[in-house]
């Protein structure tokens, strides 16, 4: 009730005198999805640095990464954000999978033991995001109990979101199969890695915005 | 309900001091609760061994310990439902609906059906009943 309240006056106070506090924004998704990959992309943007580590091992973001006042000027239209880039949400962890990527089985063993603290850590931190990116890889089956908890779980808390399909240079990527699965959201379609799509993603970042 | 010692698998009744001040037999405090009707069965099959080596479930306590954040080595933790299992050291289930649902608390479990932790209200506890 208490909580319901703050967010009201906070809405009110924003709409009459304008937003003063930044806007945070969590990137939310399963494991190699690209969240670091597009939170990179903006922070290198308009920050001149990026927000964490990048690599094809599941789970290289262990720990909920944070950039502080991101200033995006779209269109003459200007936003600061609190970036938060998650680690990825599974429901399973298993060195075992490491493994295969050269790692030896102590490395291995201790990246899960991270990868399990880390998944606690971002659900841990979803209440205290403003709005929320969930990054989907567009290769991969939609249709999976992470995507849906996920998603499911922060409309839930009435939290603003925003549905990225990522990874759409690849072959196999298909867009329109994330918009079935999730047809009441917006979905906009990048690759981050080759920096497709990013003002349709910054169209779509701003109408979000307003959505809190 | 009562509690089963996960290094030497001695059984305790509900509330026995022994999960508090370290078990009889080994002294860890690493419990997990177990069902009435559980106990049944290991009583009826005496299959009271936690199949996982002394390496294992001395490494699965280090883990637990680390991911809980329980820096004291003498807190005990007991644990409880099913939010995350440790099947063995580097192999995690994650029941992500019950880590997202904020009326149950965050737990572990260590294999399958038998052995498991309790992550929220273990800190509470040591909070609320310096457990």
């Amino acid at each position: 009730m208490i909580r319901i309240l703050k967010d009201l006056s906070k809405r009110i106070l924003n709409s009459l005198f304008g937003r003063k506090e930044d806007i945070k924004l969590g990137f939310y998704g399963p494991p190699n999805a690209g969240k670091t990959s597009l939170a990179n992309v903006i922070c290198k943007d308009w920050t001149g640095e990026d927000i964490g580590k990048v690599s094809d091992v599941p789970h290289e973001t262990r720990h909920v990464q944070v950039k502080e006042k991101v200033e995006i000027d779209y269109k003459g239209k200007k936003l600061t954000f609190k970036i938060a880039d998650t680690p990825g949400i599974a429901t399973k962890v298993d060195y075992e999978d490491f493994l295969k990527y050269k790692m030896n089985k102590g490395t291995a063993k201790k990246r899960a033991k991270e990868a399990t603290q880390g998944i606690i850590e971002s659900i841990k931190w979803l209440d205290d995001m403003d709005a929320i990116i969930v990054v989907l890889d567009a290769s991969q089956n939609p249709y999976s109990q992470v995507n849906i908890t996920v998603v499911g779980n922060i409309v839930a808390r009435k939290k603003p979101v925003l549905i990225v399909g990522n990874k759409i240079d690849l072959r196999k990527a298909n867009l329109k199969k994330i918009e079935a699965a999730f047809p009441d959201y917006e979905v906009v379609g990048i690759s981050a890695r080759k920096k497709k799509n990013m003002d349709d993603f910054y169209e779509a970042l701003f109408r979000l915005a307003k959505k809190i | 309900m009562p509690n089963q010692c996960i290094h030497c698998s001695e059984i305790y009744g509900d509330g026995s001091e022994e999960v508090l001040k370290g078990c009889s037999k080994c002294g860890s405090r690493f419990f997990f609760y177990i069902s009435e009707d559980k106990l049944k069965k290991i009583r009826e099959s005496s299959e009271e061994e936690i199949k996982l080596s002394s390496e294992e479930k001395r490494q699965i306590e280090e883990d637990v310990r680390d991911i809980v954040g329980i820096k004291e080595d003498e807190a005990p933790i007991v644990m409880d439902f099913e939010s995350v299992k440790v099947l063995k050291p580097g192999k995690y289930l994650l029941d992500i609906q019950n880590l997202f649902s904020k009326e149950r608390p965050l737990v572990y479990k260590l294999e399958d059906g038998k052995y498991i932790v309790d992550l929220v209200a273990s800190l509470n506890r040591s909070d609320e009943k310096t457990i």
